[in-house]
């Protein structure tokens, strides 16, 4: 019998599903899992989807159900933050002012959003989207006729400004790059998606590095670089995240822009392992290092951290993928695309519905971006796990299906 | 009275039989149960790992298949037309208490 637990710090998606998957792969020793946030551990996607235009305040969807934890023996401590970690003496020190010797440490502490170091970022009324508190505050300040600055283009701030858009507030959003979800998506998508979101009466200023937020007690305007100033009531600052690895830095792990894991998620301390949005890793189909922000990384990676505790064969590495609906419209990407990928353009944008197809060294399918087109995404994400090759002129024709293109190439 | 219960097939043939609570989707269900469906995108048909197989007859008296579940679904290799469903997108319902259905296998 095994006194000591099995520690888990964050009980994000990543957290979460190293527990549920330690409990289902047999696991049968204590399970603790300690998170900072005092809620019953919940769905991030939904706080700046549905949650934030919802006309009556709701809870995003429990990660599990709330008597779920209790009934799987698995011990939960909300609102309780880990510390510091003692390598030596394999324990975890709490906030609680307690210490947790443990068998296993997982760190799933996920991120933080970037902050911009520039002046006013203290105002009120300047906030970023991460945790329920944000998502809550910011439907509430989402009211008709309000001011909204979105800055940061990126997937969140755009689903930020669609929602705001769709609540009648005067939406914009400053971009310093020259398009939208430039980091996700190539040019196509940026268009069709900057279009759409103008459709709905939003505002994007390209270009644009805010330098200082206006405002004696309360935020009033953005400025930017180039001397621009922005009336805002609100602004939501969506410029990226950094992983939460202070924990794992100060214990000596190896860190580097995330806390650096194998394949199954161990650290440098053979007794640590970590997984999820904190983590950064050997990335296995392109042999460069990367960190990835997704609920799929953080399920796979946690499934990959239980394996491995529990001597349990690995898993092949997934694909990873990721979605995001703006405006009622849904893209969904598999793969990841290189700048230097040719991509074709399958289906007429004008539609509403098409996807782009990057094809690596000509012809080979690295990654799919689909606007409103899941059975090319099901049928991407398959093909690109298969290390399939596609005929470029082909594939362009929607009314082909992907996998006869494929099939034609075999 | 007794609770409403749905019978769940797992990938290995074994059935269990689950408590189905009437606020929860049949996904939510199932994974809560520890029964092994990922549900990766929290019941927003995007993922489709929470594929089922549900019995023709019992289909047939659900509403039919969106456009987004259809497409995600059609592309599966799993896929069956007339049983294929995304358990996030199944509300409780009377319809299927008492029956039986099947997890489809993992892509
Ligand atoms: C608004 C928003 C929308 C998103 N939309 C999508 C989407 O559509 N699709 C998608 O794939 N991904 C989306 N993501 C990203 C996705 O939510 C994350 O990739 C995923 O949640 C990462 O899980 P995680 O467990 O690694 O980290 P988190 O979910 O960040 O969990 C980390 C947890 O650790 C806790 N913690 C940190 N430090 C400590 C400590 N010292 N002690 C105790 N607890 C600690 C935190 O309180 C937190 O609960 C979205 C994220 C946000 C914020
Ligand atoms: S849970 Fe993702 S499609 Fe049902």
């Amino acid at each position: 019998m095994n006194e000591k637990p099995i520690v888990v710090v964050g009980a994000g998606h990543a957290g979460v599903h190293v527990a549920t998957r330690l409990v289902e792969l047999g696991w049968s020793g204590p399970t603790v899992l300690v998170d900072a946030e005092g809620t019953v551990p919940y769905e991030r996607p939904p706080l700046s989807k549905d949650l934030l235009t919802e006309s009556a305040p709701s809870a995003p969807p429990p990660l599990r159900r709330e008597s779920y934890y209790l009934d799987k023996g698995i011990q939960t401590m909300l609102g309780v933050t880990a510390m510091a970690i003692d390598p030596e003496e394999g324990a975890v020190r709490l906030s609680d002012g307690g210490a947790l010797p443990f068998h296993r440490l997982v760190l799933a502490t996920g991120s933080t959003a970037r902050t911009l170091p520039i002046p006013g970022a203290n105002l009120e009324g300047v906030q970023f989207l991460k945790t329920l508190d944000d998502s809550q505050t910011l439907r509430n300040r989402l009211t008709p006729g309000t001011r909204v600055v979105v800055v940061g283009a990126g997937y969140i701030g755009m689903e930020v400004a669609a929602a705001a858009a769709k609540l009648g507030c005067d939406t914009t959003v400053l971009e310093f790059q020259d398009r939208v979800m430039s980091r996700v998506t190539s040019p196509v998508v940026s268009e069709h998606f900057r279009k759409l979101h103008e459709e709905h009466g939003v505002r994007f200023v390209f270009g644009a590095q805010a330098s200082r937020f206006e405002g004696a007690d309360h935020v009033t305007a953005v400025h930017t670089s180039d001397g621009m100033e922005y009336p805002a009531d609100l602004v939501v600052i969506g410029v990226g995240v950094v992983p939460n690895q202070k924990l794992a830095e100060d214990a000596g792990l190896e860190c580097s822009d995330g806390i650096m894991v194998d394949n199954h998620g161990r650290t440098s301390n053979p007794l640590i392992y970590a997984a999820g949005d904190v983590t950064r890793f050997q990335c296995p189909w392109e042999g460069v290092s990367r960190r990835l922000e997704c609920v799929q990384n953080a399920l796979a990676q946690a499934d990959a951290v239980a394996r491995h505790i529990l001597g349990a064969p690995a898993k092949e590495p997934e694909i990873p993928w990721f979605w995001t609906i703006q405006h009622g419209v849904r893209l969904q990407t598999a793969g990841i695309r290189d700048p230097d990928d040719l991509a074709v353009v399958r289906g007429e944008p004008a539609t509403g519905k098409f996807s782009i197809l990057y094809l690596r060294n000509g012809d080979k399918l690295a990654a799919i971006d689909t606007v409103h087109s899941l059975s090319d995404f099901a049928a991407g994400k398959r093909l690109i796990a298969a290390g399939s090759h596609i005929d470029p002129i082909h594939a362009a024709d929607p009314n082909v299906k992907l996998t006869q293109v494929a099939a034609s190439m075999s | 009275m007794s609770k409403p219960i749905i019978n769940v097939a797992d990938r290995e043939g074994y059935l269990h039989t689950l408590e189905w609570e009437p606020d929860t989707t049949l996904m939510e269900t199932i994974r809560d149960n520890d029964l092994p469906i990922l549900a990766s995108c929290g019941g927003t048909a995007s993922c489709a790992t929470c594929h089922v197989y549900v019995q023709p007859k019992d289909n047939e008296q659900l509403a039919s298949r969106s456009e987004d579940e259809d497409e995600l679904l059609g592309e599966t290799e799993a896929f069956r037309e007339c049983e294929s469903r995304l358990s996030c997108q199944i509300r409780f319902n009377p319809v299927l208490v008492g029956s039986t259905i099947t997890l489809a296998p993992e892509e």
